[in-house]
């Protein structure tokens, strides 16, 4: 049953357009809103995507080519890999890529207000590299973050996408102040993924907090957490 | 487990998804196995997209790099390691028609292809390949031409349905609609071939 409101959409009609990347910009995304709200497009996008997913084995196979080989092997031997990825790209930036359709669909259950406070733990252990893990309640999704020296990455996964007119906004917050702007802000791709590098130094810090601010940040937190995750 | 300084013949035992979890960490000699199980489906499907071998070899490229720089993104629960990696090909072949003021045809052979043809399939693995590629193409084929022609221009030649419908002078829900029922029919066929959910 389809659960729809604002405009009225052919419900169906887009959704072998959307898996093949044939709608426009424009419509992709307010395609990917209507996903939001109705389950039968959900189904649809995400019964066909898998039909697209094929698609490339129909291709005439051949050998990958010696020479691209060894091009490159050489070029990710001189390139090494980057962990520090930037935040996931806005939707409206691409068109629909079919390999993300699942994750779309299945991640588009909820928009919600989010924020996400990971304790750290201060002192000579915050430079070591560790994993902490936040238990999220209040939206879908769960997030990392990724402690190497000082610096830190959150990597989010599945993550509700923020309110229109919003993005996410970090913050850093000092043992026994309020927090401080971290200066990342950022949205989640399709599947709800995002993979955020904070440039500060997390020497000193308690908490790492992640509010949905009105596009373009705000200068102190204008929502309150949600969602808390602490060092075990 | 698998800890480095293991050989080749052992990383080529490993799944895809345990692979990626030592290009996560860097390790060169993993990611070369991962091309060479993927390499050819990889600029095989480039080849199709782009027509052109040195431009197909180019998109791979572009591919692989980006997928080494980024393996940390790479998350098991959101599909196989090949849709990833064909996801991600597809992605910078759309991006390369964009950057080039004309497009190839869809169709376009030269002759350097006979010598990206393998001799000989050598592995379990290769044969499976090639009869899945063989039964996808089949149900592609048995297609009424008008509905596998728009899925072929939207896929493998990135055009969006407003562009088709211009192309072949026809109304957008008519394009809309011929690739809904082209899906639907592929589904049906694949899925009694197991290749589809």
């Amino acid at each position: 049953m389809s659960e729809r409101h604002g405009p009225v959409h052919d419900c169906g009609g887009d959704a072998a357009a959307y898996v093949l990347g044939a709608l426009e910009p424009a419509e992709a995304e307010a395609f990917r809103g209507h996903l939001l709200e109705c389950v039968v497009c959900r189904d649809e996008v995400e019964t066909l995507a898998g039909v697209v997913q094929a698609l490339p084995m129909s291709a005439p196979q051949h050998a990958a080519p010696r020479r691209l080989r060894r091009r490159l092997l050489r070029a990710i031997r001189e390139q090494p890999p980057s962990r520090a990825a930037t935040a996931g790209r806005p939707a409206s930036r691409r068109r629909l890529r079919p390999a993300t359709l699942l994750g779309a669909a299945a991640g588009a259950a909820a928009a919600v207000a989010a924020a996400v406070l990971i304790a750290l733990g201060g002192g000579p252990g915050a430079t070591l590299s560790r994993v902490i893990r936040a238990s999220v309640s209040g939206v879908s999704g769960s997030v990392q973050l990724r402690i190497s020296a000082e610096h830190g990455e959150l990597v989010a996964r599945h993550l509700s996408a923020p309110p229109p007119g919003h993005v996410y906004e970090v913050w850093l917050k000092p043992a026994g102040s309020g927090p401080r702007p971290a200066s990342v802000l950022f949205t989640v791709n399709r599947d709800g993924f995002a993979d955020v590098s904070i440039p500060a130094s997390l020497r000193g810090i308690t908490a790492v907090m992640v509010t949905p601010e009105p596009a373009g940040g705000s200068p102190v937190p204008t929502h309150a957490p949600v969602i808390v995750a602490s060092v075990a | 487990m698998f800890r480095p300084g293991h050989n080749r013949h052992d990383l080529r035992e490993l799944a895809d998804e345990d692979l990626m979890e030592l290009v996560r960490e860097g390790d060169a000699r993993a990611f070369e196995v991962v091309f060479d199980r993927h390499g050819g489906v990889a600029f095989s499907l480039a080849y199709r997209m782009c027509g052109s071998s040195a431009r197909a070899e180019d998109v791979v490229q572009d591919a692989f790099v980006s997928l080494w720089r980024s393996g940390a993104r790479y998350d098991r629960a959101r599909g196989s390691v090949r849709s990833w990696i064909l996801s991600t090909v597809h992605n910078r072949a759309i991006d390369s028609f964009r950057r080039e003021s004309a497009r190839h045809g869809q169709d376009v052979h030269d002759e350097r292809l006979a010598e990206l043809v393998p001799a000989a399939t050598t592995t379990e693995a290769e044969v499976q390949q090639r009869d899945d590629a063989h039964r996808v193409r089949t149900a592609l084929a048995q297609l009424p031409p008008d509905q596998r022609r728009v899925i072929e221009l939207a896929y493998f030649g990135g055009f969006t349905h407003t562009q088709i419908s211009e192309m072949l002078e026809l109304p957008a829900g008519t394009v809309k609609g011929r690739m809904r029922l082209g899906l639907a029919k592929l589904r049906g066929s694949l899925s009694a071939g197991g290749l589809t959910p």
